[in-house]
């Protein structure tokens, strides 16, 4: 297998409402794929189902999740769980209270290793000393004898980088890992992911709302608008020439942007919808400066060398 | 830490002291010389003032209040009227027989509370869940007496497998022991659980929400590990105050139990007491049972303070 | 609408007790009180004299369950209102005055709570005499420390909140914030305790009279009518079915009823996710 993960036409529901629909995306084996949009266009659950944690209440069909090399549509919960486990490593957004409060960092940084490899917890304790060097802390000793609450942020997610790789993952999945660092912390933590990546040839699925992040770090790129993937391809082709006007104006107003899905983008007018994400005709069209009235109804679909768009414009 | 711990003793101190203060006084009101209750109705007026006044019954009621206070921190209670012994000797005899059944209680409550109440918070509106809501509300309509009798009847009558009633020491054989309190805690047990299964079953929940349980999912932990280590690990503090408020109660609480099987314990004693207005043994029942119920509570606040680190630590810089 | 369940059972359930207690007063099948000797332990049944039987002095069950509902609903009703407006007022005080007036109510509250279950009811019945007056003063002093803690906190949170002090700020008489904000603030906390309150009322009065320390022959209480049925229980079992169930209906209507309005007013609804 080359690719290490193969998403084909997610579709993903709450009851009735379509919030992510036929998103289709392609991780190659040992490189960077930047996953980009605002909050709220569906990047974290396309992460979370490619590798089976969506929460309770949400449906999702498929035609095809292949993730590291096992079918997640036709394998047991059982199966699909000890696969996670042993191949992908996630960290998560929101570092607060992802690692249990209540428990010391060395008790709950190698547990899932012993889980899969049945190693001692002595062996366990070495390689989580050995990672939480390598992410960057000079005492990995007292670190695993902290609570995570005495840590502060920028800390925890290196704890949480270290614990994702304890099991020599094929696949880290890194959900928005600068939002809530400080502006030194994340050029450690974006460098020590492209270190990661380079040395150990693992694949990144790097998920963020700065374009300009993505951009520089990754060797592909998806953008992602009210659910759907609109453009996607490798980084250097979809920056230098972006199809979709989605993209287009987001290249404008880089360097970062922090938008909240209900506040209007800086140049666009309008809001992100929420309702009628599966419709047949294009999400953007109510923003779009180049808008046609086929928009509404219909939208082309692109391919050319590696490059997708979906946009009636050529 | 420590000086959290000394302000709690403060507090429970202030508490007790106010108890006693309520104790005391209450129970002068009472209508009717003490010795003359002692002595009888034919007794001489001669007979009641000597013994009042050696009973220091003349005394204004500030002092008499002092002396018992000082008198009951040496651990001296009196005498009381009805069993003509040191009320003292027979809170000792009787606090066995009421702390087993209300430990062995709460045990049981704390075992199904604990076993439904994840139960039903993992696997949300099931049959299982129906179930244990259902418990949750019946526990605490059903009054112990009526299901005290209910029970006598099906086990110690028609089954005739438990007995129904007295109190088997430990010392005479541990199945005995236990079997003579069975049905009694499982009375007990019956009235606490619903509540504490509530907060179970809550505080479960609310773990199961936490960011943690998605780290211990995608780790592919097996689901031991991720409900008890995790989920029931991040649920504990609440139940675990509740259950220190519910043992206290209970030491305080088992009068109705106690009659219903016939056990010798605090609960009984207070009954008598009431029951021919003994103000001595009444006064000494009160202040012990209290007692307990502060300092178990006071216990309880501080063992739940060092279980959570957090708080632990936040104190520790005192 | 499935939070509904809770309070719609509980209605129903206090409907079906209060049912009983009107028809207390219309019309008994029998003299509660009339004992019948050669009628002494008839067992119930549908389509006799007697629907549920006769006690061992051959008075009535039913028209003792109806007669009981009386007193027992007295009892509980008077000393919850009592003990609540008492409570309120206190906590309040406690509250609004502050400095050493606010501490020696809260210490004495403290100290009331302390004692376990019914053990305070107890205490006060043994300086009273026993009788449906004693009662109620026993379980209304009982009630007291709940209600004036919950208003007392309530208060001072309700105090801190910005709306509040915005409103001062701008000149509220104090007596226009009182009303217009903090009292529909409370209240529907208010109410759902004083449902519960209800429930352990019962419980309390029906362990009580089920001593002998609560209300007295004549009069006649669901807890007396399981204590006089002790000696005889084993060899006729029917004789606890009636009181038991009535105890339980009220009390578990009351405490659903208090349940279903706490999830819909509070609006958390945790226990119904």
């Amino acid at each position: 297998m080359n690719n290490t993960v193969e998403l084909k036409n997610l579709h993903i529901k709450a009851g009735n409402t379509s919030l992510v629909y036929k998103t289709s995306l392609i991780v190659k084996e040992g490189e960077i794929f930047g996953l980009v949009g605002e909050s709220g266009s569906g990047k974290t659950l396309t992460a979370k189902a490619i590798i089976n944690l969506l929460p309770q209440g949400l449906t999702y069909t498929a035609d095809e999740i292949i993730t590291v090399g096992k079918n997640m549509l036709t394998a047991s919960n059982e199966e699909k769980r000890d696969h996670i486990g042993k191949n992908v490593g996630y960290i998560p957004q929101n570092t607060v209270f992802y690692l249990h409060p209540l428990i010391k960092i060395k008790n709950q940084i190698g547990d899932g290793y012993i889980q899969h490899t049945h190693k001692t917890k002595q062996e366990a304790l070495e390689k989580a000393g050995m990672l939480l060097s390598k992410v960057g802390f000079k005492s990995p000793k007292t670190i695993l004898n902290y609570y995570p609450w005495q840590l502060s942020g920028g800390m925890r997610q290196r704890c949480n980088i270290a614990m994702a790789l304890m099991n020599d993952p094929k696949l880290i999945i890194a959900d928005e890992p600068t939002t809530a660092l400080d502006t030194t912390v994340q050029k450690q933590v974006m460098e020590l992911f492209k270190a990661i990546n380079e040395e150990m040839k693992l694949s990144i699925l790097l998920i963020s709302h700065d374009l300009g992040l993505v951009k520089r770090y990754s060797h592909s790129l998806g953008v992602m608008y009210a659910g759907q993937i609109v453009e996607a391809g490798s980084a250097s082709t979809v920056f230098d020439e972006p199809k979709h006007p989605y993209t287009q104006l987001l290249i404008k107003i880089i360097p970062s942007l922090n938008i909240k899905k209900s506040e209007p983008l800086t140049e666009i007018p309008g809001f992100v919808q929420d309702k009628d994400r599966d419709s047949q005709g294009c999400l953007f069209y109510n923003r779009c400066p180049k808008a046609m009235d086929i928009c509404r109804v219909k939208v082309r679909e692109h391919m050319k060398e590696d490059h997708y768009y979906r946009c009636n414009l050529e | 830490m420590l000086s959290y711990v000394l302000d709690r003793l403060k507090s429970s101190l202030v508490v007790l002291f106010v108890v006693s203060i309520i104790t005391f006084f209450v129970l002068m009101i009472i209508p009717g010389n003490p010795a003359q209750l002692i002595l009888g109705t034919d007794a001489t007026p001669e007979a009641i003032a000597e013994l009042s006044s050696a009973m220091g019954l003349d005394k204004p009621l500030y002092q008499r209040y002092l002396s018992w206070l000082l008198d009951l921190l040496k651990l001296d209670m009196g005498k009381s009227y009805v069993y003509g012994e040191s009320v003292t000797s027979l809170i000792a005899r009787s606090i066995p027989v009421t702390f087993s059944i209300a430990i062995f209680a709460m045990t049981m409550a704390v075992i199904i509370a604990f076993l439904f109440g994840m139960l039903s918070a993992i696997k949300k509106n099931s049959i299982i869940d129906y179930f244990s809501r259902s418990i949750m509300q019946l526990g605490t309509a059903i009054p112990s007496f009526w299901i005290g009798m209910v029970l006598i009847v099906y086990f110690g009558v028609k089954l005739k497998i438990l007995p129904v009633s007295g109190f088997v020491p430990i010392e005479r054989g541990f199945a005995h022991f236990i079997k003579s309190i069975f049905l009694p805690s499982l009375v007990l047990a019956i009235g606490e659980v619903g509540t504490l299964l509530r907060i179970v079953r809550s505080s479960m929940l609310d773990s199961l929400k936490q960011d943690y349980m998605d780290m211990a999912r995608v780790k592919g932990l097996g689901w031991g590990k991720i409900y008890i280590k995790y989920a029931l690990r991040g649920a504990l503090t609440a139940p675990l105050t509740i259950i220190g408020m519910q043992l206290a109660k209970l030491a305080g609480g088992t009068t109705v139990v106690e009659t219903i099987f016939a056990l010798p314990g605090l609960g009984r004693l207070v009954l008598t007491a009431v029951e021919h207005r003994d103000i001595v043994l009444l006064q000494g029942l009160v202040m012990f049972i209290t007692s307990t119920v502060v300092f178990v509570t006071l216990i309880v606040d501080i063992l739940v303070m060092l279980f959570n680190p957090r708080i632990k630590s936040f104190h520790q810089g005192e | 609408m499935k939070k509904n369940i809770s309070l719609i059972l509980g209605i129903i359930l206090v409907f079906i007790i209060l049912g009983i207690w009107v028809l207390s007063f219309v019309r008994m099948p029998y003299n509660p009180n009339e004992m019948n000797i050669s009628n002494r332990f008839l067992g119930p049944g549908l389509d006799r004299d007697h629907v549920l039987g006769t006690d061992n002095f051959g008075r009535d069950i039913l028209s003792r369950i109806m007669y009981g509902s009386r007193n027992v609903l007295l009892v509980a009703l008077v000393s919850v209102t009592l003990g609540s407006l008492v409570g309120i007022f206190l906590g309040a005080l406690a509250a609004i005055l502050k400095g050493p007036v606010e501490k020696i109510i809260m210490r004495i509250m403290d100290g009331l709570m302390a004692f376990p279950g019914i053990l305070l009811a107890m205490m006060l019945v043994a300086v009273l005499e026993r009788g449906i007056k004693d009662s109620i003063a026993a379980i209304s002093i009982f009630m007291v420390p709940v209600f004036s803690r919950l208003v007392y906190s309530m208060i001072l949170d309700t105090e801190n909140l910005l709306y509040i002090k915005a409103a001062k700020s701008y000149g509220s008489s104090k007596k226009q914030i009182f009303f217009k904000h903090y009292i529909p603030a409370m209240l529907p906390r208010l109410i759902t305790q004083f449902s519960s309150s209800m429930g352990s009322a019962v419980m309390i009065e029906t362990s009580l009279s089920f001593l002998g320390l609560g209300i007295q022959p004549p009069y006649a209480s669901w807890g007396l009518m399981l204590s006089e049925s002790r000696q005889f229980f084993l060899n006729y079992p029917y004789l606890a079915v009636a009181p038991g169930i009535a105890i339980i209906i009220t009390i578990l209507g009351f405490n659903l009823i208090g349940d279903g309005l706490n999830d819909i007013l509070i609006n958390r609804g945790s226990n119904h996710e």
